[in-house]
């Protein structure tokens, strides 16, 4: 029976493409059997990151309509067989996707897959409600950063009102992801610390990402940061991450890049 | 070769840039167009049906679009039971 | 295939009496002055008015039948939903405008048992988690007590007291019913804006040194008080 994750975070921009794509090839390395989904609608990115873009046949909304079956809107990663992505539609309108089609939808997944992680587009309508919606579990990424802050707690609030768990009376397990998290600025006071942004969210931590190049450089090639360069910072926090949404308690190590060895060689400052 | 060339990692915009043409290529030709491949599917089923019953779920689409050549598979699973002879 | 054609049962028309809480708002002469100073507090707290129910007091003005109309345009034009009137003269208002409502009570509310009136006994509202951003609590019936923060982007309307045991980062108004004795109490003042009985205060005209402190509001002589507790 499958987990269902919503990554969000109310703010665009803030990484939950990134993290969906990393978090989600990190639970396959590690045997889980992962579905992606992207909730977006109008603008698809998710197979972008992933590096399926040339790949996409039917999308989310084909199979909502029955225009297609899951089986052939499914995607499978040419690199790790336990992932696979539903796509976003590209092309219609948001009222295409209803409450009803997502629902069986994650219903027919649930029997199939260990994880299924929603990618949910920024803000708070359509598409992001829905992404939310049947969630087990949240993922809130957030910048340390004052509207990132604002706008996951905003998102909380809908996670502990709009989903169908919230409506139970059940609790759905929020935590958020630092993302773009830059030691040396937090050391100078220029960067909302770790402990500030927890504190006003009164959530628990699930990980933080430094901030990297390394995420530009495997969005470039198509491929998860934590596939992409598996030993880079980002990554192993990302896999921390990971290991911490399978019930792993991990305490939180702040990756720093490594030295380039070539500056080290030749004396370089960093 | 100078050895800073063995250690340096290729740069990886190159890559973006290759990718985002042929996707945007594609995507600016197909803008505005109906669906080509629901529609190629649709037609296929029913030239299929004249001959065969297949079920939607025994016809498998897998699509690879590349710069200058795409490839377009179709996987049809025909059950022996449901040939259907034609009438001569 | 044809349709079986739907039969309706003959169930006749319910009309119920129900009571409900509106905010109300009673303008002054000049109009102009008055309209200036709504919308400085809307600047302070914008979408305060989005989506609530408001009743338009017309009793400390003498308005014309023309005038009313203009006033209510000029506040749809600001989001506010004019619902009903009140305090005018029953040949000054007809359709289009809203209706004119009469009785209308002061909270705390009342409850209705057999047709006799009782007061309520006095109430109070315990939330045990943060409030979040762009929620809203309203509670006219008494004190609300907050166990936890209360994000920027947040409010609470009490007709009571409020307290908070957390960080007041949103927005508080106690006494909204027109209790002068209400009071605001936080472990930690970080709010975007404080009001007692509609006197209010914003961050900006907040001394620094009450910043990030327990601290208490009241309201003295219609003056809004703030100081740290000890």
């Amino acid at each position: 029976m499958a987990k269902v994750l919503v990554v969000t975070s109310g703010k665009g921009g803030v990484g939950k493409t990134t993290s969906t794509a990393a978090l989600g090839a990190a639970l396959a390395q590690a045997g889980q059997k992962v579905a992606v989904i992207d909730f977006d609608v109008g603008l698809r990115n998710l197979d972008l990151v992933m590096g399926a873009e040339r790949r996409v046949v039917f999308d989310l909304i084909n199979v909502v309509q029955g225009v297609a079956r899951l089986s052939q809107a499914l995607i499978r990663d040419k690199r790790l067989e336990t992932l696979w992505l539903l796509p976003a539609s590209q092309t219609r309108d948001k009222d295409a996707l209803t409450e009803a089609g997502i629902a069986s939808i994650i219903r027919e997944m649930r029997g199939k897959f260990d994880w299924i992680i929603c990618d949910s587009p920024a803000g708070i309508e359509r598409g992001a409600t829905l992404a939310m919606r049947f969630a087990d579990a949240a993922v809130i990424v957030t910048n340390p950063e004052v509207s990132s802050v604002r706008d996951s707690d905003r998102i909380i609030g809908l996670l502990d009102s709009k989903t169908e768990k919230a409506e139970k009376g059940e609790r759905i397990d929020k935590h958020i992801l630092i993302t773009r998290f830059d030691p040396n600025r937090a050391t100078r006071g220029e960067m909302l610390r770790i402990e500030d942004v927890l504190e006003i969210l009164s959530t628990p931590l699930l990980g933080v990402i430094p901030e990297s190049e390394e995420v530009l450089r495997a969005s470039n090639i198509g491929s998860p940061v934590t596939l992409n360069n598996a030993a880079s910072a980002p990554a192993r926090a990302y896999f921390d991450a990971a290991s911490r949404l399978r019930g792993e308690d991990i305490p939180v190590t702040i990756y720093s890049e490594r030295k380039r060895f070539l500056e080290k060689l030749f004396g370089r400052a960093a | 070769m100078s050895i800073l060339n063995l250690f340096r990692r290729r740069g990886t915009a190159p890559v973006a840039r290759e990718r985002l043409q042929i996707l945007l290529s594609y995507e600016r030709s197909t803008r505005g167009q109906s669906d080509l491949l629901g529609i190629l599917r649709e037609e296929i089923l029913a030239a299929l049906g004249k001959h065969i019953q297949v079920d939607q779920d025994n016809i498998v689409m897998r699509m690879d679009r590349g710069a200058t050549l795409s490839t377009l598979e179709i996987e049809i699973l025909i059950p022996h039971a449901g040939i259907m002879l034609a009438a001569s | 295939m044809t349709a079986a054609a739907a039969v309706r049962s003959n169930d006749s028309l319910r009309l119920r009496g129900r009571s409900f809480m509106a905010f109300v708002l009673a303008p002054a002469l000049p109009i102009t002055e008055w309209l200036a100073q709504f919308d400085k507090w809307c600047r302070n707290s914008p979408n305060f008015f989005a989506g609530k129910p408001i009743i338009l007091d017309l009793a400390g003005v003498t308005l014309a039948r023309p005038e009313i109309a203009e006033l209510i345009t000029l506040l749809a034009a600001r989001g506010v939903r004019i619902m009903g009137l009140e305090g005018a003269q029953p040949d000054q208002i007809s359709p289009p405008l809203p209706p004119l409502l009469q009785g209308g009570r002061e909270l705390p509310a009342m409850t209705s048992d057999g047709g006799a009136l009782r007061p309520k006994e006095p109430n109070s509202l315990l939330i045990e988690t943060p409030i979040r951003s762009g929620q809203s609590i309203a509670f006219p019936a008494g004190d609300v007590i907050v166990l936890g923060s209360v994000s920027s982007g947040a409010e609470i309307v009490a007709g009571g007291s409020i307290h908070v045991y957390g960080a007041l980062r949103g927005r508080a108004m106690a006494g909204s019913t027109g209790n002068t004795r209400a009071r605001i109490f936080c472990s930690r003042n970080e709010a975007e804006l404080v009001s007692i009985d509609g006197y209010y205060r914003t961050a900006e005209q907040m001394d620094a040194h009450l910043r990030g402190r327990p601290t208490q509001c009241r309201l003295q002589d219609r003056v809004l008080s703030i100081a740290a507790l000890e």
